[in-house]
């Protein structure tokens, strides 16, 4: 970076005490709200941090200005780390990092006039010698934020929202700070007021050198007012970067579905129409953080990689379902390796029983004899498929989904192919297994919703394992689809193609299902 | 003055309203001789920036203004009769099976101590007369046809259980419940995340084209006028300063404010930069109307 960061954090993490599950004595278990931020901001900079409620900006703006202390990582300011300055320490540095709040209904003093206000953090850190001094720098302050300084003799209930608004940014900008925080400052006023606002910010900005960070829902506001974004998802930045770039095109699904959302001021009819059936309903998403997972097929492959991306994304255990655990080293002391071969289906109702804190299934193990529907072998071959692909999938579903519904709901993610929406020829048996199993996570999909369990479909194009190697390239990295089919967990999708091959088809599809048909035919048995 | 209506008549008609709130001294105006037509199955939004009076045209339609406003001339005509003056008791008749509405904040319109189930069953039993095995059947109907994933689960439920688009959902139920003719949703979606929003607003577009209702539609956004409404009315101070479809006054306005609200809406499609708040010298223009309007009106008595 060619500049040096006034602002950085690394790992940031934050648990606060969870009061509404605190026993009649001792201390109230801990909540985790961030896990794990990296992010940095140059001096003059503006970051936006959008997201949803509960996404965690909220906590996010307060920790980087210490209103909060972090549990875990690093947080430098002017390359000074005050992830752990105590509070004494901390003050003197206090004035160069302030907040602007979202509601100044309740966060300015409702006893107090204006001037009291504003003059206050003046007060309490000596920059006005007296009286009369404090009033000459608030009135300058006042001006500062287009008020006048009869506004200082009212009280914060004589103005209206935007005036308001003004006040907490004056009182933010009184000790001269080098980083302000501003958050949700815009979201209850009406269009006029706060694009003064938003003009008022960006004059201070360019007058004092304000570095911002504008926390928001709004996502047309931050491409407004922002340089860089960063996307929040249950307190994970899911997505960061340019904003011009982000909202040009966005890479995670979430991003995309925020900014599908957004009604720009443009007649379209069709707007409504297009919102998916499957949206209309409130989303099913779920936290894999603290989740209790089982993936069949865990021993290698896909398999292995999502047992990974659970423990790192911090799956309270993991039930490592393979054939035969006879040789399976344990990666992590929260993984238990679990005998289960999903074509012996009284060997699935035992597991369902042994393994009953289950809230995230991941079927996973799929068989593939890599022949074409004209081989010799072809029935025996599409039998053994079928077993474990779709009798095997459907018999987990059939199991496990009374397991989720007295855990909650939870979710259930089924590894399927883009081959199960369009047959490649070389293996045709194959594909019209994983076609089947399509058809089945639809219908368990419909018949979990009620129980609120969120069923995922995970269509991948040619994934790099043993299993893959027959298929044209590209081919996708097994850690990225585990990755990818977890975001859509956290995110609430039910329908996902990770890597560009799969997006391809499917969008090839949507436009052209004969046309894409007739390209994979090309890939005939050799 | 009041011709008879034709055969096919708008469903709601103001007609020249003038509002104002009861003062010590003096009345404040607040609506400045409004009119507008509903026509039957439109969806006509109400724009403007906080204080321009709409969230009153709504309660002065619905006849829930505060007791101090005092409507002091024009009426408002609901399927062709002056319900301007309605008395109390024919005022709640109307209710439920004429008018329903959709409240900005669902929290403080459901009573937090009933269940989910009882509050919309309740308005069943009061205006259709439906006995409980009835209203409990209706009930689950409804709350299926707002997309609410597991009725059974929700009836049991008190509104604080609930999210904030589920709870909006549930009064979207409760406003269409009788199978109104017109619906006042007054901000339905400001208080939710943008992706409840646009899930709430295709939900009350599609009760709204089920019902063939007509809806009153407040709001400050453009964004969402333009994706729901069929015709806008632009208010400031109280008055109309225009109304027109959808389309025209989105991409051809005729006044000069419609214009500068259009140019204040930030865009997440275009490039960031400087959005432009409604020039001062514009709004000191309209305030000086509205002034003359009413020094107009006081000295003809």
């Amino acid at each position: 970076m060619a500049e040096p960061a006034l602002l950085e954090a690394a790992g940031l993490r934050l648990s606060l005490p969870d009061y509404s599950r605190k026993p009649p004595f001792g201390p109230a278990p801990p909540v985790d709200i961030l896990h794990g931020i990296d992010l940095a901001l140059a001096p003059g900079d503006t970051l936006g941090v959008v997201g949803e409620s509960g996404s965690g900006k909220t906590s996010l703006g307060r920790t980087l200005v210490r209103l909060y202390k972090p549990t875990a990582g690093r947080l430098t300011f002017d390359g000074r780390d005050i992830a752990d300055l105590p509070e004494n320490r901390l003050r003197p540095l206090r004035p160069q990092f302030q907040m602007i709040f979202q509601d100044p209904q309740s966060s300015l003093n409702p006893r107090r006039r204006v001037a009291d206000i504003v003059a206050q953090p003046l007060r309490l850190y000596g920059r006005a010698a007296t009286g009369s001094e404090a009033r000459r720098q608030v009135d300058a302050l006042l001006e500062r934020v287009a008020l006048r300084p009869a506004h200082g003799d009212r009280y914060p209930h004589e103005l209206s929202g935007g005036e308001r608004q003004r006040v907490g940014i004056a009182r933010a900008i009184a000790l001269q700070p080098r980083l302000v925080v501003a958050d949700e400052i815009v979201s209850g006023l009406d269009m006029s007021s706060q694009a003064q606002i938003l003009a008022l910010l960006h004059e201070l900005r360019r007058d004092l050198g304000l570095a911002l960070v504008f926390i928001s829902h709004d996502l047309s506001v931050v491409r407004t007012v922002c340089d860089r974004v960063v996307v929040m998802l249950n307190g994970r930045a899911v997505e960061q970067g340019d904003c011009a770039a982000i909202f040009a095109s966005p890479r995670h699904p979430y991003t995309r579905r925020l900014l599908n959302a957004i009604p720009l001021p443009d007649v379209d009819p069709g707007w409504v129409a297009r919102t998916a059936e499957n949206e209309l309903g409130e989303k099913l998403t779920m936290n894999v953080r603290d989740s209790v997972a089982l993936v069949t097929g865990a021993n290698r492959g896909v398999g292995a990689a999502f047992v990974r991306a659970l423990l790192e994304r911090g799956a309270t255990k993991v039930y490592a379902g393979m054939r035969s655990t006879d040789g399976y080293e344990t990666p992590d002391g929260r993984v238990r390796p679990l005998a289960l071969d999903v074509t012996d289906h009284g060997r699935i109702a035992e597991a369902a029983a042994e393994c009953g804190d289950v809230t995230l299934l991941v079927n996973n193990a799929g068989a593939n004899r890599n022949r074409p529907i004209s081989d010799d072998d072809a029935q025996r071959n599409a039998r053994d498929e079928m077993d474990v692909n779709y009798f095997g999938t459907m018999e987990m579903c059939r199991r496990f989904g009374p397991v989720l519904d007295a855990n909650g709901g939870g979710a259930i993610v089924n590894m399927l192919s883009i081959l199960s929406r369009v047959n490649l020829p070389m293996i045709g048996t194959y594909c019209a297994s994983k076609a089947a199993s399509l058809s089945l996570t639809q219908g368990v999909r419909a018949q979990l919703a009620a129980q609120g369990t969120l069923v995922v479909a995970v269509m991948p194009g040619a994934i790099n394992t043993r299993m893959g190697d027959m298929n044209p390239p590209p081919l996708e990295e097994p850690a990225d689809v585990a990755s990818a089919a977890l975001d859509a967990v956290e995110a609430g999708e039910e329908d996902i193609y990770p890597g560009t091959v799969a997006a391809g088809v499917s969008q090839g599809l949507a436009a052209d299902a004969k046309a894409v048909e007739k390209q994979f035919a090309a890939y005939l048995p050799g | 003055m009041t011709a008879t209506p034709p055969a096919v008549g708008p469903t709601l008609s103001v007609r020249d309203l003038h509002l104002a709130i009861a003062g010590r001294r003096r009345d404040t105006p607040i609506l400045r001789g409004v009119s507008l037509d509903i026509a039957p199955g439109e969806v006509h939004g109400l724009v403007g920036e906080s204080g321009a009076g709409k969230t009153m045209i709504g309660k002065a339609v619905l006849g829930i203004q505060p007791s101090r406003a005092r409507i002091a001339a024009g009426s408002v005509l609901f399927d062709g009769r002056d319900i301007t003056h309605l008395p109390e008791r024919e005022r709640r008749r109307l209710m439920g099976r004429g008018m329903g509405l959709i409240p900005q904040d669902p929290m403080t319109s459901l009573n937090p101590a009933h269940r989910i189930g009882a509050q919309i069953a309740d308005v069943l039993r009061l205006h259709l007369g439906l006995d409980r095995a009835a209203a409990g059947a209706r009930t689950l109907e409804l709350l299926n046809e707002v997309h609410i994933r597991a009725p059974e689960r929700v009836v049991r439920q008190y509104p604080h259980e609930l999210s904030g688009g589920m709870r909006q959902r549930v009064s979207i139920a409760i406003a269409f419940a009788c199978r109104p003719k017109l619906i006042v949703a007054d901000e339905p979606t400001t208080a939710l995340d943008v992706t409840v929003q646009r899930q709430v607003l295709a939900l009350i577009k599609r009760m709204q084209a089920q019902e063939d209702a007509s809806i009153l539609f407040v709001t400050h956004d453009l964004g969402v006028v333009a994706k729901i409404c069929d015709r806008v009315t632009v208010l400031h101070g109280g008055r109309v300063l225009e109304t027109g479809a959808t389309r025209r006054i989105v991409e051809a306005p005729g006044h000069d404010y419609t214009r500068a609200l259009i140019a204040a809406t930030p865009r997440h499609d275009r490039p960031g930069g400087l959005l432009r708040p409604v020039p001062e010298a514009l709004t000191a223009r309209l305030d000086a109307e509205a002034l003359a309007y009413d020094a107009a009106r006081g000295s003809h008595g």
